[in-house]
């Protein structure tokens, strides 16, 4: 059996009367591409959120690595390997591309400040390797020729582009794409896939949130369903696909039925 | 006038700039430092005699308010341009600085080069202590804290024994005598060269965080907090810095501005000196170095350029002000908007 590289075990987490996630139990396997799909409102961008730090969990666990992170610093859980993009674009528009991705990659440097304003060899060596991989993940995601141009400036799917380049740029072991897909036509899709398949195939594990069907079925390894809070299904796409309770959950119940 | 308000002096600046090689930009750099080091003689030459102060005098101007106004404004912009935290309170570094020269000149009789790391390191002290509570808050929580904190050094200065009270501290030492430099009332123009070296350091140091790891984290934050520290930005720990890098900055220059004027009172530690450096900030164009810079040149300069006019030199100056930042709402020389233009510079 492969290794649980992240896991939810009985997580809630409630917002006042509110309860976003009820008794959640879900894992990702290192190496693959798990997909996290549900209705509107039904809780996955909340799992995003708990998993890197956003909101504390009501109760219940999050490990990662085998570690628990709940209850860790942002900047922390994102040190020990997890990135993630954001449902809205929210890159730092006034930086360019470039910029964008040295600043994730800056959490694994050793010198700070006082290093950074003497100028020791080793800051120098650092900043140097730092935009040469920046250079190295633009390139990967295809938007290395906007490098120079402010990130605000840079057309809506390249915007999206940078947003994977940059997570990446934290060199996470897992990472959380939350719907990569939104607003692309269908050529762009497929060349996503294929992007997604390529960061597997580079050793990342990737979890994601989508609501493109033929997207999810045709790259995923295994698919969790979530309704209302709760996990309905966790399984390969095709059984997933059949599944009457994950057709109700997006469908909802023939009247007749009932 | 739409192209008055898009007209970017900085980009051009920019490119000029980056169009130079290795010695054109120390030629340049050379002259233009010459050119403000020899600004106290200014009145004495014909062509530039209009620059002269009337009733306060031009050598005085230079130091107070000019240079110490653009060494606060270039240590607030810092903390409000680069990393987004709005400081209402920053005359009280200042002031911590100009009272730690003040207290252990005259009670220990150390000279100023020994209190200078001392002042430093005191108000780098105090921006640790107010930084870390306040800088859990965001907007304009942390700007009413700030606010609260620099009247409490104010207020404390007022009320405790040691530092005078209303009467402040009187008699303190000029500094002592350096690399043949004598530093006293006969010589206003050293002291104007003493604060153009700060001046010239605080910039080599903003400019050397700005492009690497240290600025990007500002910047970050400034753009977006939650998602600095989803990236791997210790959010808190680079903020203290800023706050307390600024604080240095505003140390220092109190330290030098005690020695110089000889005596204080906390009546020049109020709140309305830390909003004009604010103004001083936001005028020039918040988060460039330049502006500020410039900013700061100009705003102190100009209340005594038009002293002869007294009580209504506060109206002009306020419509300047309020004129300004109509024509150009991002100050004088605003944030680089470059593109491309940097890619040419690092290679």
């Amino acid at each position: 059996m492969s290794e649980k590289l992240l896991e939810l075990k009985n997580t809630t987490i409630k917002f006042g009367g509110v309860t976003a996630l009820n008794e959640v139990n879900f894992h990702v396997n290192r190496g693959e591409i798990c997909a996290l799909i549900g209705p509107n409102g039904a809780g996955k961008t909340t799992v995003f959120n708990i998993v890197t730090g956003v909101y504390p969990v009501t109760s219940g666990d999050i490990l990662f690595k085998g570690q628990s992170i709940s209850g860790k610093k942002r900047h922390h859980i994102t040190k020990m390997g997890l990135a993630r993009t954001f449902q809205n674009v929210r890159l730092f528009g006034e930086m360019t591309a470039l910029e964008n991705v040295i600043t994730a990659t800056d959490v694994h440097k050793k010198t700070g400040l006082l290093r950074a304003l003497i100028g020791t060899p080793l800051n120098r060596r650092e900043e140097r390797e730092s935009k040469a991989r920046a250079h190295e993940l633009l390139e990967f995601m295809g938007i290395d020729h906007r490098a120079d141009q402010l990130a605000k400036n840079l057309p809506y799917g390249d915007q999206r582009r940078l947003e994977i380049a940059r997570a990446l740029g934290t060199e996470p072991e897992l990472v959380l794409l939350d719907e990569p897909a939104a607003g692309f036509n269908p050529a762009e899709k497929v060349a996503l896939a294929e992007t997604i398949k390529k960061i597997r195939d580079k050793g990342y594990t990737v979890l994601l949130i989508e609501h493109d069907m033929s997207l999810i079925m045709g790259i995923s390894d295994r698919v969790a369903v979530l309704d209302f809070g709760q996990k309905i299904a966790d399984d390969v796409p095709t059984v997933v696909q059949n599944d009457p309770r994950v057709i109700e959950a997006y469908l909802g119940v023939p009247a007749d039925a009932s | 006038m739409s192209a008055l308000k898009n007209f970017n002096l900085r980009d051009k600046g920019a490119e000029i700039w980056a169009g130079w090689n290795r010695l054109t930009r120390t030629v340049f750099v050379s002259v233009f430092v010459l050119l403000i080091a020899l600004l106290p003689f200014a009145p004495n030459w014909g062509p530039t005699s209009f620059l002269n102060t009337p009733i306060t005098s031009f050598q005085n101007v230079l130091v107070y308010p000019m240079g110490m106004f653009v060494l606060m404004a270039l240590g607030l912009n810092i903390v409000v341009g680069k990393s987004g935290l709005l400081d209402l309170g920053y005359i009280a570094f200042f002031a911590i600085g100009a009272y730690s020269q003040a207290i252990l000149s005259t009670l220990f009789g150390w000279n100023t080069w020994e209190i200078l790391p001392v002042g430093i390191l005191l108000a780098m002290a105090s921006g640790v202590l107010l930084g870390l509570p306040a800088l859990r808050l965001r907007g304009d929580y942390l700007a009413i804290i700030t606010l609260g904190f620099g009247e409490i050094v104010r207020i404390v200065a007022l009320n405790i024994t040691v530092t005078g009270g209303p009467n402040g501290i009187a008699g303190i030492p000029n500094p002592p005598t350096l690399f043949g430099f004598q530093f006293n009332l006969m010589y206003p123009e050293h002291f104007f060269w003493l604060v153009l070296v700060m001046i010239m350091l605080v910039i080599w140091m903003v400019r050397r965080f700005t492009v690497r790891r240290p600025g990007r984290a500002w910047e970050a934050i400034r753009q977006d907090e939650d998602v600095a520290a989803l990236m791997g930005v210790n959010t808190l720990v680079y903020k203290l810095w800023s706050f307390v890098i600024g604080a240095a900055v505003g140390g220092f220059a109190g330290v030098i501005y005690a020695s110089k004027v000889m005596v204080i009172s906390p009546d020049m530690f109020k709140f309305d000196v830390s909003i004009l450096v604010l103004a001083c900030v936001v005028f020039g164009g918040i988060g460039n170095i330049w502006g500020v810079a410039l900013g700061a040149t100009l705003l102190a300069y100009l209340p005594e350029r038009i002293r002869f006019i007294s009580d209504a030199r506060q109206v002009i100056f306020g419509l300047v002000l309020i004129l300004m930042m109509n024509l150009r709402p991002d100050g004088l020389l605003p944030r680089k908007k470059r593109e491309k233009i940097q890619e040419k510079r690092t290679m």
